[in-house]
């Protein structure tokens, strides 16, 4: 009884949980002993029940990358260049496989599974002289197989062959789902995953293929049945031909056609490519649900959404809110639950850039918090990225933002969090509001959580960051975030170079407080490793050049960290460039140069800087006051100075 | 048989009782060279760990390069078992060209296969990601089942060598 028990809870629960949890059954031998048993009846499991239960054990590793990479520190990636190069090159591979196994098709003959996987053997192909007939395209059609069952069509169209209207139809809702476009198969998931927001791109205009074959098709079924009105109009709602897609419903409606709830939502969704202003928009809306109404539809999720994304589209922010709030209590009623689409319209209705401040996710959360959705609408992607957005740049509060992420991690939840883009901005925003409202231990923390394995900040979040550690003056933090931006690639980065410095420059170490002990020799590393890595790129004809600010800051850190061998080379390097480098560094970095040099006793060194200082027409005098006090200095250094500066000064 | 000799006594007895009915008699042929390196004359040649054990020493202090159940008692398809292991040794070999450096492991737990090898870091890890897409869908539809690479990278060559003989 125990075991199923257990069984049960299999499928959702995590297995770890449930054992502790009901671990008293039998450890503690004092069940009441004339309960009698019940056998509980037998549940139904699929093929992988067990192995998802035993998959909701495991969580996500923060300290490995993810599995799709090869744990090996040489394939490891380090930068979001490379997280993107190496994923789409192992898919690269993939497919050059698949076209092997197509261009070498005999081999690929044989049948060892059993019983036999599709997917293994080289597809069929047709081509203009195989021999077809209906069930070879209703085959193609089951299996989404666009382009050959066109073909397949084609080809039964020439040789006469009489199709079924059933069949007609079931090729017209393929044609108008794709657009009579071949999609992205499925079962590359990673070209889907980094796949650039094109979606967006593609809203804007018409893609339609008018007069193609859709609407071939379309005219030749007849008598028009309500599913072919459907799904000419959803392809051409789809695919933005919002004017034909809204005359071709109102045909139907003269007509007396019966439509279905999900016709109606694909041509409430693009109201606003119909009309212009928000009243205009809103009066459609309506319209139309009073036409669903009339024809007794039951609007469904889609419906909702569909309505919400209408009202998000207007631009008048007390209509659109007015609106939502009329909305909701009536899909309410029908009994209608928003998934997290609706709550993404419900976000963009409410809290918008120059509208007044909504808590509206306050109430949002508190609703959804802890529950565990499942993908319902192809919109419930967007709401984590959205919800983080909304922490950040609306409210700009951190608990909230903590719940968001609570709810991202609870159950599957993470796997709506869309795409590459969208988890890089849901974390990008994540980042940034911590590191400007939390301690910098405490975001450090986060820090070490989520960087590098499972999101790599951008240079833009790396000077925020920055930015946050030099307000809360945690400065020994700084030679840890170079050594990242090392490896993360920023290094090209001119203002982030120059951030860095000056942090370092103008944030002395405290040597007082343990943390900072080290920092003086850090920051020389730091500066080092910079400048070599500047030279190495202007040898390479990167971006990336020195200024005269960048080479005096690294110039005082060395002289700070006590590397005053390199701090002469550095300067040879200024000295010798100084027609290269555009601006010249702050004669502050020049005073501590001198006065570095008068503590390592050598002169020459000093008056190199002098004469760098007056040929630059820097204010030489304190440099030269310096130099005279801190040097006994013989003849020639002394004529020297002489000669830079004038007789006049020493008389003084 | 000689340590059994020195093990028991009364063992000892039995076998001498048993030698004494002679039904060899011929010679001992154990001369066996498979898995065998020669010594070349200059002591250059270099040979990883794996090779420097003769195959008495599997399962002592090398272990076996496939996995797999197919010679168990009523184990399915033993022979070809055998033969799509050479082949996957020769694809991953020829496809990796001149980059595996050592023996290449192929283990099948239940329907997957298992391949594991060490490489040179002689490409770039971009290249070696399609290598390994590629591998891992090309012999996954020579096997039709699903075929896993579990790939670890060594610097140079010379990290592999044992000895030189």
């Amino acid at each position: 009884m125990y075991l199923s028990r257990q069984l049960r809870l299999l499928p959702r629960a995590n297995i770890a949980c449930s054992l502790s949890s009901s671990g008293a059954h039998y450890t503690t031998a004092a069940p009441a002993e004339d309960a009698p048993i019940e056998i509980p009846n037998r549940i139904e499991r699929s093929p992988t029940d067990l192995l998802q239960a035993l998959a909701s054990t495991v969580a996500r590793d923060y300290t490995a990358p993810h599995y799709k990479y090869h744990d090996d520190p040489f394939l490891i990636p380090m930068s979001n260049a490379a997280k993107r190069t190496y994923a789409m090159s192992k898919e690269s591979g993939r497919k050059a496989a698949k076209w092997i196994k197509e261009e070498h098709r005999e081999l690929f003959m044989h049948q060892e599974a059993q019983p036999a996987i599709e997917k293994f053997a080289p597809s069929m192909v047709y081509t203009e002289d195989s021999v077809v007939d209906e069930t070879s395209l209703a085959q193609l059609i089951s299996q989404g197989e666009l382009k050959d069952a066109v073909l397949v069509y084609n080809l039964l169209e020439q040789k006469g062959n009489p199709i079924s209207p059933e069949l007609k139809q079931s090729l017209l809702e393929l044609v108008c789902f794709h657009n009579n476009q071949e999609p992205i198969p499925e079962e590359y998931i990673e070209e889907r995953w980094f796949l650039q927001n094109n979606k967006r791109r593609e809203r804007s205009g018409k893609t339609w293929k008018d007069g193609d074959l859709a609407e071939k098709l379309y005219s030749e079924i007849e008598p028009k049945t309500p599913q072919s009105y459907a799904s000419l109009i959803r392809g051409m709602a789809k695919y933005l031909q919002c004017e034909r897609a809204y005359a071709l419903l109102q045909e139907a409606g003269e007509k007396q056609v019966q439509l279905d709830t999900n016709t109606f939502n694909s041509v409430i969704e693009i109201v606003s490519f119909l009309k212009d202003t928000a009243e205009q928009r809103w009066q459609l809306c309506k319209d139309l649900l009073n036409e669903m109404s009339q024809q007794k539809l039951r609007p469904n999720l889609g419906t909702l959404n569909a309505v919400l994304q209408c009202i998000s589209t207007f631009g008048n922010f007390k209509v659109a809110r007015a609106a939502a709030l009329q909305a909701l209590p009536e899909f309410k009623q029908l009994g209608v639950n928003p998934s997290l689409g609706s709550y993404y319209y419900l976000l963009i209705i409410f809290c918008r850039e120059r509208g007044p401040v909504s808590h509206v996710i306050v109430d949002i959360l508190n609703d959804i918090s802890g529950k565990e959705f499942q993908i319902q609408h192809p919109k419930d992607t967007y709401f984590f990225a959205t919800a983080m957005d909304v922490c950040r740049n609306h409210l700009h509060d951190k608990s909230l933002a903590k719940k968001v992420d609570e709810l991202l991690h609870t159950g599957k939840n993470y796997d709506l969090v869309g795409d590459s883009f969208k988890e890089s901005i849901y974390y990008r925003n994540y980042l940034a509001l911590l590191c400007q409202t939390e301690s910098t231990e405490d975001f450090m923390l986060s820090y070490d959580l989520l960087v590098p394995n499972i999101y790599i900040p951008e240079p833009g979040i790396m000077e925020e960051i920055l930015r946050a550690i030099e307000i809360n003056g945690a400065v020994e933090y700084v030679p840890r975030l170079w050594s990242d931006m090392v490896v993360f690639d920023h290094t090209h980065r001119e203002s982030l170079l120059l951030y860095v410095l000056r942090i370092l420059v103008d944030n002395k170490p405290n040597p007082d407080s343990p943390a900072q002990a080290q920092l003086p020799e850090q920051g020389a590393k730091v500066a080092l490793d910079m400048f070599e890595r500047v030279e190495e790129a202007i040898k390479r004809l990167r971006k990336v050049s020195f200024t005269g600010q960048m080479l005096g800051d690294i110039l005082t850190l060395l002289v700070r960290g006590g590397s005053y061998e390199k701090a002469t080379e550095v300067f040879a390097h200024i000295d010798k460039n100084q027609h290269r480098i555009p601006g010249t560094p702050s004669l502050n970095a020049l005073i501590e140069f001198v006065d570095a040099s008068v503590q390592e006793k050598s002169p020459s060194q000093a008056l190199f800087a002098l004469q760098y200082a007056v040929e630059n027409n820097f204010d030489s005098r304190e440099l030269a006051k310096r130099i005279h006090e801190g040097f006994t200095l013989n003849e020639t250094h002394l004529s020297k100075l002489k000669s830079l500066v004038g007789e006049s000064f020493l008389d003084k | 048989m000689n340590f059994l000799k020195k093990l028991l006594p009364q063992v000892a007895t039995e076998v001498q009782q048993l030698s004494r009915s002679g039904f060899h008699t011929s010679s001992v042929c154990c001369r066996v060279q498979s898995g065998r390196y020669r010594i070349t004359t200059k002591r250059n040649r270099p040979l990883t760990y794996e090779m420097a054990n003769p195959p008495h020493f599997i399962g002592h202090r090398k272990s076996w390069n496939s996995w797999n159940t197919s010679t168990m008692k009523d184990a399915l398809r033993p022979s070809q078992t055998a033969i799509e292991d050479v082949f996957i040794r020769k694809f991953v070999t020829g496809t990796w060209h001149a980059l595996v450096c050592s023996e290449v492991i192929i283990k099948r737990q239940h329907n997957t296969i298992r391949i594991a090898a060490l490489i040179r870091q002689a490409i770039t890890p971009r290249k070696m990601y399609f290598l390994i897409g590629y591998t891992e869908e090309l012999l996954s539809y020579w096997m039709q089942c699903p075929v896993t690479l579990e790939l670890q990278t060594v610097g140079d060559k010379k990290d592999v060598v044992f000895k030189y003989i």
